[in-house]
C-alpha cells in the first residue's frame, strides 16, 4: 500500500516538473564561435564568453526581485548536446557597486542540461548580474545575464494602501464573522513609539460571556509603508477567564498601524483587525 | 511712465521689506498644535532618565561608574598596550572617532558608533548583535582587530591593578594560580589555538574568569550610560515654542534652519526613522547604501539575529542579572532574517554634524553627500519609509543647516 502511494506521489511530482510547462521554439543564433539554438520561448538566452556553451535562463517569477529568487538554467554545448555533469556556479553581482552577496545560490542538476538555481538572495534593488560559471572537463566559461532594474518586492501581503479618512479606531469590536467580541487596552497610554510594551486582550462571546482557553496569534502591519512590526509579539498568558496578556508589541514609527488577531476557541476561528494612528 | 513704474517698484519693494517680510517670518515660526506635539517629542526635555538595565544590577552604582571610567581609558587591556575604549571613542571628539572604519590593533569592517545616549537602546552595534551595553562593551576586547585581548588577560589585569575597586562592588575575587590563567585563552571560533587553551581550562575556572569579564563589562556600561547630550540650539528653539516666545525662537535658530526643520518634520519625512529626543527609532533599515568595494558584503541585522539569541552575555544568560520577564526585547525579537538583509541601526542625529564620515562603513564624507544620497535614490529603490519628497538643492542645504543645530556638548560622569 505504502509503495503504491510512493509511486503515485512520484508520478504526481514528475508531472509538476517545470520542464512540462516550457514552450519549445528552437531559434537559431549565430555567433562568432558557431551557431547555437535557443530552445525555449520564455527563456533569456546567452552564449558564454568563450563561445563554448549556450545558456537559457527561465525565471520562476515574472522578474527578479529583492529577496529570495529562483531560476532554471538549461545549458547546451556547440553541438547542441545537453551539458550534463557540469560544475555550475551562479554568482549574483552588482557591477556598479562591485559587490555580491554572502549566501551562495544552491544549484541542483536535474538532468538533460537542466539545473535549478535556488536561494538567489538579492540584497538590494538596482542593477544586478547573474554570472553563470560552467566548469567541465577542466575548461571554464561564463555567461552573464544582466538585470538592470531589480526592484523591491513589496510582497503579496504588503500592498501599499493609504489610510481611509474614516478609519475605525475603536479598541473593541466583533470579529469579522461575528464569532467573538474582542477588545484591547495598552498597559502604556498613550501608545508609545519605540518602546516594547504589553496589551491586555479581552475575548467574549457576542452574548458577553468570557472565552477561556483561546488560542490567539497576532501580527502587525503598516499598510502605507509595506512593512510590519519590529518585534514578534505573542499572547503569553491568560490573566483571568477571557482576559489575555499580549507581550512584545513595539511600534517603530508614527502613522497608521493595523494589528490583526486570529482567535481560535471552541473549534471556531475568526479574525479581528484594529487600526491605530500613532502620533510622534 | 517708465520712470513712474520704476519709482513705484522701489516704493513697493521698500514696503515689502518693511511690512510683508516680518509677516512671512512669523509664519515660519507659527506651528500647529500637531506640529508642536512633534517638536515636543524631539525635544531633549522629553528624554527620560537613562532606563535601568535589568541585566546589570550595578549600572547605577557610583563605584561601578568610577571603575568603569578607569577601565574605559585602560590601554593595558589590549594586546599592544595601546588600545582602550577611548581609542575609537575619544571624549574630546564626542566619544566617536572620525575614521570610516574603526581602527584598534587592526581595522574593522565598520565605522565606530557614537556613544551618546547608548544607554537608551535595546540593541547595540550597527547590527544589534548585543542586547545590552555591558554585553556590547565586552565585544571589542576579544576582537583581534580591536583590543586583541582575551578574557583571561582581562581577569589578570583586574586582579593585578583593580582588585580593591572590583571587590568593593562585586565581592571577593577568586584566587588563581598562574597556570589557571593561560594568557591566550578565549572562546573564539576564529582563533583555534586560543579556543583550545580555553576549553582545556576546568569549567569552574572558565566560569570564574567569565564572571570577572562580565563584571568588567557591567562597570564599563555603568560609565558609558552616563554619556548623554545636553540642550542644543534646536532644543532652545523648542523651549521657546513651548513658551510661546517668538523672540526666543528667532534667537535660537535662523530662518534657514527653521525652514530645514519644517522640511525635516514635513515634506522630507525624516521623522519616520529619526524620531524621539535622540532622533532615532533604534530599529534596523536597509536604505540601500552601497558597500565599499574593499569590504566583504555586509548583511547587517539579518546575520546578527541568531547570534544575539545564543550570545553568552544576553539578557537571558547566566551572567545577566535580569529575570526572564525583563527580557522582552530578546524574547520577542523579530526572527524574520530576510526582512533585515542589509539593514543597519538608525543612528542618532544628535551631534551628527560633528562626526563625519557617515553610514555603517563611513561611505559618505559629508552631510551634504548623505542628503544627496537620500534624494537621489531612484523611485524603485525607495521603500515608503524612504520617501523624502522631491527635494531641491536649496531644500537640501536647509535640511543640512537644521541638522547642524543638533550640536551640543555631551555630559558624562566626571
Amino acid at each position: 500500500m505504502n509503495k503504491i502511494i510512493v509511486v503515485l506521489l512520484t508520478i504526481l511530482l514528475a508531472s509538476c516538473a517545470p520542464k512540462a510547462q516550457r514552450i519549445r521554439v528552437d531559434e537559431k543564433h549565430t555567433h562568432e564561435h558557431g551557431e547555437f539554438t535557443k530552445h525555449y520561448e520564455e527563456s533569456l538566452f546567452k552564449i558564454s564568453d568563450k563561445g563554448m556553451y549556450s545558456v537559457e535562463m527561465v525565471l520562476k517569477e515574472h522578474a527578479l526581485k529583492t529577496g529570495v529568487n529562483a531560476v532554471d538554467i538549461i545549458i547546451h554545448d556547440k553541438e547542441d548536446n545537453d551539458v550534463v555533469g557540469g560544475d555550475i556556479e551562479v554568482v549574483p553581482w552588482m557591477p556598479e557597486m562591485g559587490h555580491g552577496v554572502f549566501e551562495k545560490p544552491v544549484i541542483t542538476e536535474k538532468g538533460g542540461g537542466l539545473y535549478t538555481v535556488d536561494n538567489i538572495i538579492l540584497i538590494m534593488s538596482g542593477y544586478w548580474e547573474l554570472r553563470v560559471i560552467i566548469k567541465k572537463g577542466g575548461m571554464e566559461d561564463t555567461a552573464v545575464f544582466d538585470f538592470r532594474n531589480v526592484t523591491v518586492d513589496k510582497g503579496h501581503d504588503h500592498k501599499m494602501t493609504s489610510a481611509p479618512d474614516d478609519l475605525d479606531l475603536s479598541a473593541g469590536k466583533l470579529t469579522e464573522n461575528g464569532m467573538f467580541n474582542v477588545s484591547y487596552t495598552s498597559i502604556l497610554e498613550p501608545m508609545p513609539i519605540n518602546r516594547i510594551h504589553s496589551w491586555e486582550l479581552v475575548v467574549h462571546t457576542p452574548e458577553g460571556n468570557p472565552v477561556s482557553g483561546a488560542d490567539i496569534s497576532l501580527d502587525g502591519d503598516m499598510p502605507e509603508h509595506g512593512h510590519g512590526l519590529p518585534t514578534q509579539p505573542e499572547v503569553t498568558d491568560e490573566l483571568e477567564s477571557g482576559k489575555y496578556l499580549v507581550e512584545g508589541l513595539k511600534f517603530s514609527m508614527p502613522g497608521w498601524w493595523v494589528i490583526k488577531f486570529k482567535v481560535r476557541a471552541g473549534g471556531r476561528s475568526d479574525i479581528v483587525k484594529f487600526n491605530l494612528l500613532l502620533k510622534e | 511712465m517708465k520712470r513712474f513704474t520704476g519709482q513705484f517698484l522701489i516704493v513697493f519693494n521698500f514696503l515689502f521689506a518693511l511690512s510683508i517680510q516680518p509677516v512671512l517670518t512669523m509664519d515660519l515660526h507659527t506651528w500647529s498644535e500637531k506640529e508642536k506635539a512633534v517638536l515636543k517629542s524631539l525635544w531633549i526635555e522629553s528624554l527620560p532618565p537613562v532606563p535601568d538595565d535589568p541585566s546589570n544590577m550595578y549600572d547605577n552604582d557610583p563605584r561601578a561608574v568610577a571603575l568603569g571610567k578607569r577601565l574605559f581609558f585602560e590601554a593595558r587591556l589590549s594586546g599592544n598596550l595601546r588600545v582602550s575604549c577611548a581609542t575609537c571613542h575619544p571624549p574630546n571628539m564626542n566619544f566617536v572617532d572620525n575614521l570610516p572604519l574603526a581602527h584598534g590593533m587592526g581595522t574593522t569592517d565598520r565605522r565606530s558608533m557614537p556613544l551618546v545616549g547608548a544607554g537608551y537602546y535595546a540593541w547595540l552595534f550597527w547590527d544589534g548583535r548585543k542586547d545590552s551595553l555591558w554585553a556590547q562593551a565586552l565585544g571589542p576586547f576579544e576582537s583581534p582587530v580591536e583590543h586583541g585581548f582575551t578574557r583571561t588577560q582581562c581577569a589578570s589585569i583586574i586582579i593585578k591593578y583593580y582588585k580593591r575597586q572590583y571587590e568593593e562592588i562585586f565581592g571577593p575575587l577568586p584566587s588563581f594560580s598562574k597556570k589557571d590563567l593561560p594568557p591566550l585563552a578565549k572562546p573564539s571560533l576564529d582563533e583555534p589555538a586560543a579556543l583550545k587553551a580555553w576549553i582545556s581550562m576546568p569549567v569552574e575556572r572558565r566560569e570564574d574568569v567569565t564572571r570577572i569579564y562580565a563584571n568588567m563589562g557591567k562597570a564599563i556600561a555603568a560609565f558609558v550610560k552616563t554619556i548623554v547630550p545636553t540642550a542644543s540650539r534646536f532644543d532652545d528653539y523648542v523651549a521657546a515654542v513651548m513658551n510661546e516666545d517668538p523672540s526666543g525662537m528667532m534667537k535660537a535658530l535662523t530662518n534657514e534652519e527653521v525652514k530645514g526643520l519644517r522640511l525635516f518634520l514635513g515634506k522630507a519625512k525624516c521623522t519616520n526613522c529619526h524620531s524621539g529626543p535622540l532622533f532615532t527609532n533604534g530599529d534596523f533599515h536597509n536604505i540601500g547604501v552601497p558597500q565599499p568595494e574593499s569590504l566583504p558584503p555586509d548583511n547587517g541585522r539579518s546575520e546578527a539575529i541568531a547570534g544575539v539569541l545564543v550570545d553568552e552575555f544576553n539578557c537571558m544568560s547566566r551572567y545577566s542579572d535580569a529575570q526572564r520577564q525583563d527580557c522582552a526585547e530578546l524574547r520577542f525579537i523579530d526572527t524574520d532574517t530576510y526582512k533585515y538583509i542589509g539593514a543597519f541601526k538608525t543612528p542618532t542625529l544628535r551631534n551628527v554634524s560633528e562626526r563625519p564620515p557617515y553610514m555603517h562603513a563611513g561611505q559618505f564624507k559629508t552631510l551634504q553627500e548623505v542628503l544627496e544620497f537620500y534624494r537621489d535614490l531612484k523611485p524603485e529603490q525607495r521603500s515608503a519609509d524612504l520617501e523624502h519628497g522631491n527635494l531641491t538643492d536649496l531644500e537640501l542645504s536647509q535640511l543640512e543647516a537644521f541638522l547642524r543645530t543638533l550640536k551640543s556638548p555631551l555630559t558624562f560622569a566626571k
